[in-house]
């Protein structure tokens, strides 16, 4: 994770100085992101587990801060990277009875995406559409049923799509729905070992500020 | 412009790869129970004693001196074997012990206060026969087995292969070494949950507690039973490794628990308790198979035997897999109404003899089981057929 962290400013001032002759802009977002899973697994599975056993991932809304590249008036990419919100699960099915939080994770999700902005620099309402990948990795993982537990990284495509409105000549306002594919093996060790694949299947929906430079 | 557009690409690429690597990074790693040992010899034995430490499964006859029929602790003797007794009644491991030709006898015979070391010995000629160390009710570590506090000697298994050491040493290259204990810890955590259970049953049943509060406890106490047997197995594993492996011994089987559901006791137990008294085996063989990681042993599945036996019973010459050869009234009565629960300690298929106590009809080389837990001498031939089958795929025989 740290490794991660350390490469994606790397990438972004990269990504800005080496081709701030090409850039025409810079843009900086803040805002705030729900975190909407309709999630699957595969069911929870282990010695000592009931058939029938599994989980139901619940939402977060958490801050987030894109950094955006323009190269020309209709393309630009953009780094998305929130506060790692902790998302929930609890038990469904034959353990329904165990009820909130049997397993809680902090999403850590740079989102890298190439939009193309319809319309001409200056319009008041410009709408985006856009693609690009997601890595999660998940963190600070806790259940109360199990004192050891792993959940595999996850690297996935995203498409966005999004409205731009801009206010005055160098800021505006951005609301955006994003669908991702994210996907993780959970291993719980206790006295037994637990497993499932978690498909998060999740849609975002994101609000904010820009500011262009 | 084109030239700066090729500037970022590779930098981008880069960047992505290197997310891509991070990504493979994590998660995966060591499962517990997928690491399989390692290191066993692929040669034959040069086998000149077979050691088995264990419980009533592998016992050859420590309680004999119980089932005297004279009553004063001589013998002739009744029983003995948790099966159906006889001349030619056998448990598994003396089965393994005849094929290779070895002498086998019980390491300690008793009863209550008394016992006595080695009794074989004093036929000279048999002097390092003793090296059969399972003791019906004996556990894994703690000395406090299933009925000790009727008489049982109940050594532990820990200190069967500490008794051995003190005899003879150390272990040998030519020692045939079989483990196969949990079984009476399996018992014991059961039935501490069975009464966790009951008693959250009939909180639940007097509206003191909530259906879902009732749920949790009830998969506490199974997570609590589980954790003992994690334990237990750990702890097995463990004596393996500091107290046989690295006291000499090549040649060391592991055998692991079959389910206990599929006994004729596993069939009266509430239909609802049976995962869990399934789970307790399971969770015993996860963390056995864990704890011999890497360790030049083998393990023999008996799990897997007794669950292709339910399957396929005819395939192991058995016809009868439910009903127990040993007739409870009639060890009840040959007793005098001392035992109760129709244990195959007291038990005897000599055909015509007054103190026979099998069911009638019984076949003790084709039904599976003595009582409700302990195989017959069908049930232990195919144990020992499987054992011997294993042992010859290592290349051992």
């Amino acid at each position: 994770m740290r490794s991660t962290f350390l490469l994606l400013p790397l990438l972004f001032t990269g990504l800005a100085a080496t081709d701030a002759a090409l850039a025409q802009s810079f843009a900086i977002k803040a805002g705030a992101i729900l975190y909407q899973p309709h999630s699957k697994t595969d069911g929870v599975r282990g010695i000592g587990i009931p058939p029938g056993a599994d989980i139901d991932v619940g939402s977060a809304t958490t801050a987030m801060l894109i950094g955006e590249v323009q190269f020309t008036p209709n393309t630009s990419v953009e780094l998305v990277l929130g506060v790692p919100p902790r998302v929930k699960a609890k038990g469904t099915g034959t353990v329904a009875f165990l009820g909130d939080d049997v397993l809680s994770a902090k999403n850590v999700a740079p989102t890298l995406l190439f939009n193309y902005t319809f319309g001409e620099p200056g319009q008041k309402l410009r709408p985006y559409i856009g693609a690009g990948v997601n890595y999660t990795r998940f963190t600070g993982i806790r259940s109360r049923l199990a004192p050891q537990v792993s959940m595999t990284d996850s690297v996935g495509p995203v498409v966005q799509a999004g409205l731009s409105l801009q206010l005055a000549p160098n800021w505006g306002l951005f609301t955006s729905v994003a669908r991702l594919e994210v996907k993780t093996e959970v291993v719980a060790v206790a006295s037994s070992v637990l497993r499932t694949t978690v498909d998060f299947r999740p849609v975002t929906y994101s609000l904010g500020t820009w500011y262009r430079f | 412009m084109p030239m700066a557009h090729r500037s970022w690409k590779p930098a981008l690429a880069g960047a992505l790869v290197a997310l891509l690597l991070a990504a493979c990074g994590g998660g995966g790693g060591d499962v517990p129970g997928t690491t399989p040992p390692a290191g066993a010899p692929t040669t034959p034995g040069a086998f000149r004693a077979v050691v088995s430490f264990g419980d009533s499964l592998s016992d050859t006859g420590t309680y004999a001196p119980a089932t005297s029929l004279a009553g004063n602790g001589q013998a002739p003797y009744l029983g003995g074997k948790f099966t159906n007794n006889g001349a030619t009644s056998t448990v598994w491991v003396e089965n393994i012990a005849v094929r290779l030709g070895i002498a086998l006898t019980p390491h300690e015979v008793g009863f209550g206060g008394a016992s006595a070391k080695c009794p074989a010995a004093a036929n000279p000629a048999l002097a390092s026969s003793c090296t059969a160390y399972g003791q019906g009710g004996a556990r894994v570590t703690d000395p406090n087995g299933i009925g000790k506090s009727s008489g049982f000697l109940t050594v532990p298994v820990k200190t069967q292969i500490a008794n051995h050491v003190a005899r003879f040493g150390s272990f040998k290259d030519s020692d045939l070494v079989l483990v196969w204990a949990g079984a009476n810890d399996v018992f014991t955590q059961f039935a501490v949950f069975g009464a966790a259970a009951g008693q959250v049953q009939a909180n639940a049943a007097a509206g003191r507690i909530t259906a879902d509060e009732a749920n949790n406890q009830l998969l506490a106490a199974q997570l609590a039973a589980q954790e003992a047997m994690k334990q237990a197995a750990l702890e097995l594993t463990g004596y393996v490794k500091t107290e046989i492996l690295a006291r000499g011994a090549r040649y060391v089987a592991v055998l692991d628990l079959p389910d206990i559901v599929d006994t004729p006791f596993g069939a009266t137990v509430a239909p609802a308790a049976q995962p869990v008294l399934r789970a307790l085996s399971e969770t015993f063989n996860l963390w056995l198979a864990e704890g011999l990681a890497g360790q030049p042993v083998r393990i023999a599945s008996m799990y897997a035997l007794n669950k292709a036996v339910k399957a396929s019973p005819g395939t192991y010459g058995l016809t009868n897999g439910t009903v127990p050869v040993c007739d409870v009234e009639r060890i009840r009565a040959l007793t005098a109404g001392r035992i109760t629960d129709g244990t195959s300690l007291f038990c005897n298929g000599t055909p015509g003899v007054p103190f026979n106590t099998l069911r009638t009809g019984a076949d003790v080389n084709t039904w599976q089981f003595a009582d409700g837990v302990h195989p017959s001498t069908g049930g232990h031939k195919v144990i020992s057929d499987e054992v011997l089958r294993l042992l010859r795929s290592f290349g051992w025989l």
